[in-house]
Order: C-alpha cells, then structure tokens, then sequence
C-alpha cells in the first residue's frame, strides 16, 4: 500500500534524484550499451550486438593493463595506508594547537593543484633534476641516476597524490576512538602494542576500508600521472582508455571504463561489509 | 470562575512499539500554573511536544477553547514553547530573536514591534540588551530572552520545558519566583515541566505527577505532598521511608498495623487508605523529617536499633533497623535524646506523616 | 621514559611533512631560475613570469577556465545546498537514497565518468565547450558541497528549527530565516572549493573540452607532457598563490562564523 503522507514527506527529493539520475545515471547505463555494440571502419558506431569488446579485455596485452593497473591501486592503498596511518594516529595524539596545524598541512594538498604536484615529482626525480644534481655535486655518484618512468614512479606520485585522502579518512576514525578504552585496555594489563593490536586497529577499522576505498578508486584512473611519470612504458587502464577514445574506438573504450567499474564495485562490497553494522559512512 | 482552556482526551502516543502516553487526559484551566512532574522518560515532555504541535499524537483529542488542535502544525497554534536549551537563534541578536515571531507571522508593522519588544523585554528584565548576540550572555539572560521571545505572540498557554535546568542552584531558585511573578503579571496560562519536586511544589496552583506515560495523580502541591494517592507518587514526591505492614483492623480511619513484632495505631484521612482492607498486606509511607527518635519507652511507637549515624550539614540522618525493615530518620535540631550505634530505640510521628497504600500488583518485585 | 614516543612523533610527522611539501617548493623555486634547466641554479629571474604574461593562449585558456569554475561554483552551491537541506525533511530511508546518489559522482573513477559523459553528451549532439565543461564539474563538484553543507546541518540544534516552527514559521520561512542564514558560511566554503577543484580538474576536462575551448590544467597538462621548462613552473606558482587566497578567504570566513558560536 502507498503510504500517502510518506510520499508527500518525500516529494522535494525528486529533482534531486531526476537530476543526479539524468546527468550519471544514464550516462553510465549508455556506457554498459555502448561497449556492446560495433564500430564502422571510421570510428562512428554501429547499433550491432557484440562481445568483440570484452573478448578483447583478455587479450594478454590488455589484461596486463588491467592487472598493471590493480596492482597500482592496491598498492597505492597498502603504501597510503603504512605510512598514512602513523601520521593519522600521532596527529589524534597531538595537544589541540599542534593538532589543528597538522590537520591544516594534511588538508592543504587538496586544494593545490595536483599537476604542480606531480610536476615537482619530474623536478625531483627526472635525469637532471634536483636529486641527481645534489648527488653528482656532492659526487655521491658520477652518472645520473635513472629513476624516472617506471613502475615504482608512478606508484610514488599516485600514492603521494592521494594519501591526504587515507590520512583525513584514518584520522576520523582515530579521533572518534574512545580514550577510556585504551585506558581501561592499560588498566587491564595490556601493553601499548597489545592495545594497538587487540583495540585500536580493529576500532578504526572503518577508518581504514574507508580511506583504502577512496585511495583505491581515483587510483584506478588518474591517467596523467602515469602519463607525466611512466613515460610510454607503463600503460594503465586511463591511459588505455584516453588512447582508445583518440583512437576513436568508443565502443572498446566503453569496455575497458566498464571493467574499471566493475573493480571499483569489487572494492565497494569489500568495504561495505567491513563496514557493516557500522554508522560512518564514506563520506558523511 | 474557573474556564477550562485546553483539554487533552484519551491521548495517546507511540514511538514505534514503545507506547509512551497511554490515555492522557488533563484539563488545563485558563490562567492557571499547572506542572508536569515526572522521572526522565516519564513522557511528560511527550505531552508538550503533542500540545505545541511539535509531535503527532496517534489517537485522543487535543482541544483549544473547545477548538480541536491535533491536527494544526505548530505555527499555526497559539501555543509557545521555553525550549530545555532556550534554542536561541545564534545568528540573531536578542531584539531579532525576540522579534521572530511577529515578523514571520506578519502580525506588527516594525514601528508596533519596537514597542512590543520592548514591552516584554521590560517584562523579563532584559531591557538594554537588545543588540546583544546570544553567545554573549549568561544562562540566565538567555533564559529571559527565551521566555520573552515565547511571551510577545501572547499564546494562550505558555509551554516550558525544564526550562531552569541548565542553571545552577542558586540562580535556579530565584527564577523559580521570578516565573511565578511573571506567570501571575501576564496571566498567562503556564504548563511547566520538570523532574524537580522542590521546582513543581514552590511554584504550581496544580500538579499533575506521571509515570510510564500514565498520570498517577492530579491536585494542588499539598494534596500531592501529603496525600499521596500511590506508591509511586508516595515514594517519588517528598522522601518517606516505604515499608510493608499487615493491617490487623480497620475501623473507619483507624488503623492497628503489624510491623515485624511492632504493634502500631494510626489515624490515615488519605483516600489510598480507604482500599486498605483488615488482613490485607499495605505499604506504609512515613516522611523521614516526621519521624521522632526516643530513647525510653513511648506509646505507640515502633522499637528498633540504630544502625548507623550520619551528619550532613545542618541534618542528622539515622538509619534505624525495625526486625528486617530499616527506617531513615532526618532530624534538624537536637534529637529527644542522646543515642548511639548499637542502641535500642523508639520511633514515632504525627499523624499527618503517615500514610497507608495499598499493595499494588507491580510492587512484588520492587525493591519495597 | 615519557620523552621518547614523543620525540620519535615528532621526528616522523616532521619528516612527512617535508617530503609532503617538498615537490610543491621544488616546483616554486625553479620558477625563479635563470636556467631552463633543472640541473643547476644559475641565478634568481622574474623572466618566465615575463613569459607567462606574454602568452595569449595561456591568457585564453584561462579565461576560459575562470567562467567554467565560477559558474560550477554557483551551480554546485546552489544544487548541494537544495539537496542537502532536502534531505531534512524527507523520511530517512529516502535521505541515505539522496546520500548515494548524491556522492555517486565521487564513487566513479574520474575516467570513467569522463568517458560516460563524453560519450553521452556526443550521443545528445550537444556542443563540446563551455556547456559540456560546466554541466561535468558541476556534476563532481555537486558533492562537495553536499557533504560541507550537511555536515554543518547536522550540527544545527533541531529545536531550534522547532522554536522557529512554535513560533509561526512555516517551512518556507524556516529555510529563509533559520537555515540558510546557519548554513551560508559553509556553502561560501564549499563554493570556494568548487572554484578550486573545477579549476584543477584535468581528467574530465580532457574530455570535455571543444576543438577551441580548453581549460587551463589540460592545457598545462600538455606543456608538461612536452618537458620541463620554467615556464610551467611559473604559471603553477602563480594558479597556487591564487589558490592561497581563497583558502585565506574561506578560513577567514569559517573563523568568523566559529566566533559568532563559539558559546552557544
């Protein structure tokens, strides 16, 4: 039975809904029909059913990009995650002038630009830059050291990129702890590193799927930092997809975004049943 | 003349499956302070938030005048409400929040507005303040405000919800007369509600005290002070000591009771005791500032040993142990007597300290 | 005993810190070098600036981008505000369905949405440009706002709300009177970010952007791609003390509305 008054109550939430629902909605329904249809030899698209697209995705060569591109994600994750947690936890701890101010550093990222940022990675690293000057001045070493456009680049400038998100993810979580418990852990015997063990880490749980889930997710696409970083070596799945639309095959292209989707669902489920039970949310 | 102003009839309310009010009915008389007096969850903020509109009551009747009012939404009663946490608009200055009401209900032109702000800002004591903002004053300006900002629509019930408990004791106590003062200078009809049986009896023409959602007793601060219809309100208004007695006889008012191996008489006019039947087990409710300490024999008296002793200030509690029973004594002055722990003691009281209840079904359990 | 987890938090926060700044005045320093090169300081110069100022496509393509984050600031103000005050009076099952589809946009990777819309807004034949371009930031800035103006939402004492209804308030008066006035030092803030995050957004934009109309941060994107030249380091030196006004300005403005409630 329709509840009358619930849907009175609820009316002023459907342009909301019309709107979101038109501008991503149906789009990303369009781009599920695309990557099954065919293309003509010019590149415009042919309303014909095919599997040809996703038969491609296990094609060695693409499923390395796909395998390239987890692999960066997760590790990105895991790395935000070592280093970001430390920093997130020792924040919490500091007294409330200090705290703000480091909350303050942690936050400013965000609003400086992100290709400045992975610029100054190329002013660091690249074959004349700042490193390897200060180390042939220094005559640490006499012939450049190469350590741009690989694997490990870009997973630097990535993780860099987005490990303000992991730490403000953490540090909610933190914060929210219960200092009494900890407390009360001690009074009961416990060790600091049994304490962090047995009550902290499995309280900021949340904490933790959720930054994972919002490192993970740009991660997968943030193709002009393998662009700027990888060189043509380290193809990943942005950068597939941004060749494919030049190239001007949509269809495959809606393919691989498709893929992407799915590992970015994957990620989801993981972290709602972590979650579970539990009234944070992502992001409110 | 007594006019009755708004009626509740067989209100009820739930949340979910909890049935928070079961079957309120009050009439509240026109100009009257009337108060709500009740543990925390007792429902009678429920009741409030029903009669200012701010929550739906599922079945019952809510009348103004005589006008149905249940389903008016809250703008649109004449009834305002003194919040817990005075909910001051932050951003508006003390003569904006006053102002809130007549200018969203578009009823004074600015030039009458002026006046009337002023009016009952004068009213509250807060005249000078109007360009304050509200974090720059203290609880008790903010509770001025709060009342005054309730008070310029002129509803015909004023609705306030604990409202002093967020001050301390001392300021507490002199805003209780200053309400009274206020409530008899506007003639405006009070509904009060508080957990505070010191705030209710000082300042209320009536009380109406609840539990679980049901009224458990209607009438003026004395009647429910002396004459306690139950045992919840017996043991919640004033502090008595609770103790079950056998009723050996009963004639008319007269008692004779069996406490352990006392033998009492006692005298009780309340209507609770009229229920009270020869051979049936009573609940006996004394007030423990009643209660007189002998160290010889007294007529009338219950024999028993002083267990502990206490000094409180200007009070002296004494715990005294009747067979398996124990009875708190509070004393003011020098007692009858010297004793000490380990004595053996005689207690008795004025007849009006007493009170018999009968037994009720739910009392097996409790700690009685 | 005590001084030492200290001094070891210290000593890690400090160095994270300072690998987390030290691209950025890498960046910024290298800006003022006489050589184009990285390799070696050859002496302090304002001449890339000279350069910068000098270049009419960079003054173009920021024009461009200036419309495009202003009229996504106020678009995404307006439609992040309307959402999250919506989603006060609806029941709270229909609020956690505002809640997902709301930060949908946030839960897409970046390319993925670029390429839905790319391919959609082709299928509905519209321009590629300053429409497209618009109605995609909007689309990711939208939550942003959101989020800031439902979190301050959720710090509104509600009776207050109800002393507002008690007294004559309708719905309608209530947004005006109570709501929005509590709420507008957020969603000034939230603007602001919009401003920001549309102006460094490359990823969409990519896809967005018409024959003849890119923004900034692609075109930027496109200069690094062709190699280190001081001249890029200029122009991001120059877009990040802009983006240090603005935060000035929404830290100034967040201040002053703390002030004002500090007591209450």
């Amino acid at each position: 039975m329709f509840n009358l008054k619930k849907i009175k109550q609820n009316a002023p939430a459907v342009p909301i809904l019309v709107w979101t629902g038109i501008l991503v909605g149906i789009p990303l329904i369009y781009v599920v029909v695309l990557s099954f249809l065919s293309r003509d030899s010019l590149g415009n698209i042919v309303f014909e059913f095919t599997w040809e697209n996703y038969k491609r995705i296990f094609d060695p060569v693409y499923l390395k990009v796909f395998y390239n591109s987890f692999l960066l994600a997760v590790l990105t994750g895991l790395i935000t995650l070592l280093i970001g947690y430390p920093v997130a936890y020792f924040t919490a701890n500091l007294e409330a002038n200090r705290r703000s101010l480091a909350m303050g550093l942690i936050i400013l990222p965000f609003w400086i630009s992100s290709l400045l940022r992975v610029y100054g990675w190329i002013i660091l690293l690249g074959n004349n830059g700042l490193i390897n000057s200060l180390l042939l001045k220094f005559k640490i070493i006499d012939k450049p050291l190469t350590m741009m456009y690989n694997f490990g680049t870009v997973l630097v400038g990535t993780a860099y990129m987005l490990i303000p998100f992991m730490i403000v993810a953490l540090y909610n979580s933190i914060d929210k702890l219960d200092r009494s418990l900890l407390e009360a852990s001690y009074d009961l015997g416990a060790s600091k590193w049994k304490t962090f063990f047995k009550i902290t880490l499995p309280l900021t749980m949340p904490g933790i799927a959720g930054g994972f889930t919002l490192v993970f997710i740009p991660a997968l696409g943030l193709f002009f930092i393998s662009d700027l970083l990888g060189g043509g070596k380290n193809i990943f799945l942005g950068n597939l997809i941004n060749a494919q639309i030049k190239g001007r095959n949509r269809p495959l292209a809606a393919a691989f975004s498709v893929g992407m989707i799915i590992l970015v669902l994957l990620v989801l489920y993981i972290y709602t049943r972590i979650t579970k039970n539990k009234k944070e949310g992502l992001f409110l | 003349m007594t006019k009755v102003l708004l009626q509740l009839k067989k209100v009820n309310k739930y949340y979910g499956n909890a049935h928070i009010l079961k079957d309120i009915s009050l009439d509240i008389n026109d100009g009257e302070f009337i108060t709500l007096l009740g543990p925390s969850g007792c429902g009678k903020t429920t009741i409030l938030r029903c009669i200012a509109g701010l929550e739906n009551i599922d079945s019952g009747e809510i009348l103004l005048n005589g006008v149905s009012i249940k389903d008016l939404a809250p703008n649109k009663r004449n009834v305002n409400t003194v919040f817990q946490n005075y909910a001051l608009f932050p951003h508006l200055n003390v003569y904006d929040n006053v102002a809130y009401g007549p200018r969203v209900q578009k009823s004074l032109d600015e030039k009458e507005l002026r006046k009337r702000v002023a009016e009952v800002l004068e009213l509250v004591q807060m005249s000078g303040y109007e360009k304050r903002m509200t974090h720059q004053l203290s609880g008790g300006q903010r509770q001025r405000v709060a009342i005054a900002r309730a008070l310029i629509n002129e509803p015909d019930i004023l609705l306030l919800d604990e409202p002093l408990g967020a001050l301390d004791l001392k300021l507490r106590k002199y805003m209780q007369t200053e309400l009274k003062h206020l409530q008899k200078q506007t003639k405006t009809t009070f509904v009060y509600v508080t957990h505070d049986q010191e705030e209710a009896l000082n300042m209320s023409d009536r009380i109406v005290v609840i539990n679980k959602g049901e009224i458990q007793q209607l009438g003026d601060p004395r009647e429910i002070y002396n004459n306690p219809r139950n045992l919840f309100v017996a043991d919640f208004i004033g502090d008595r000591n609770i103790t079950r007695v056998e009723i050996l006889e009963k004639n008319n008012n007269h008692f004779k009771l069996k406490l352990g191996s006392n033998i009492i008489d006692i005298k009780c006019f309340a209507a609770a005791a009229e229920d009270c039947e020869a051979g049936e087990t009573a609940i006996l409710a004394v007030h423990m500032d009643k209660v007189r300490i002998y160290c010889t024999e007294t007529p009338n008296s219950l024999l028993g040993e002083v267990i502990s002793i206490h000094y409180a200030g200007s009070q002296v509690r004494t715990e005294v142990k009747i067979d398996a029973e124990i009875v708190t004594v509070i004393e003011y002055q020098n007692s009858n007597c010297d004793y000490n722990v380990g004595d053996k003691v005689y207690l008795s009281w004025e007849e009006s300290a007493a009170v018999l209840l009968p037994l009720e079904d739910d009392t097996e359990g409790s700690n009685v | 005993m005590k001084a030492k987890p200290q001094r070891l938090r210290t000593f890690y926060l400090s160095l994270f810190f300072v690998l987390l700044y030290i691209p950025v005045l890498a960046v910024i320093l290298y800006s003022f070098n006489q050589s184009p090169s990285t390799a070696q300081w050859t002496g302090f110069t304002l001449d890339w600036y000279r350069q910068l100022f000098r270049d009419r496509v960079i003054a173009e393509v920021f024009k461009i981008s200036i419309v495009v984050a202003i009229s996504t600031s106020i678009l995404s103000a307006l439609l992040g505000t309307a959402a999250a005050i919506t989603t006060l009076q609806v029941t709270e099952g229909m609020e956690k369905k505002i809640n997902t589809v709301m930060l949908l946009p946030l839960l897409v990777p970046e390319v993925a949405l670029g390429v839905s819309l790319l391919l959609f807004f082709s299928a509905l034949k519209l321009p590629f440009g300053y429409l497209t371009l618009i109605l995609s930031h909007t689309l990711f800035c939208t939550p942003y706002v959101y989020i800031m103006v439902q979190l301050r939402l959720k710090e509104i004492d509600i009776s207050v709300i109800e002393a507002a209804k008690d007294l004559g308030a309708g719905r309608w008066q209530i947004i005006k009177t109570i709501i929005l006035p509590l709420v507008a030092p957020s969603i000034l803030t939230a603007s602001l970010l919009a401003v920001a995050i549309s102006l460094d957004d490359v990823v969409i934009s990519t896809y967005m952007a018409g024959p003849t109309s890119t923004t900034l941060p692609v075109h930027i994107f496109s200069m690094m791609r062709v190699g280190v030249t001081p001249k890029v380091n200029a122009l991001c030196t120059l877009i990040l003390v802009g983006t240090f006004f603005i935060i000035g300005f929404s830290q100034f403005i967040s201040k002053k509305s703390k002030q004002r409630e500090e007591f209450n």
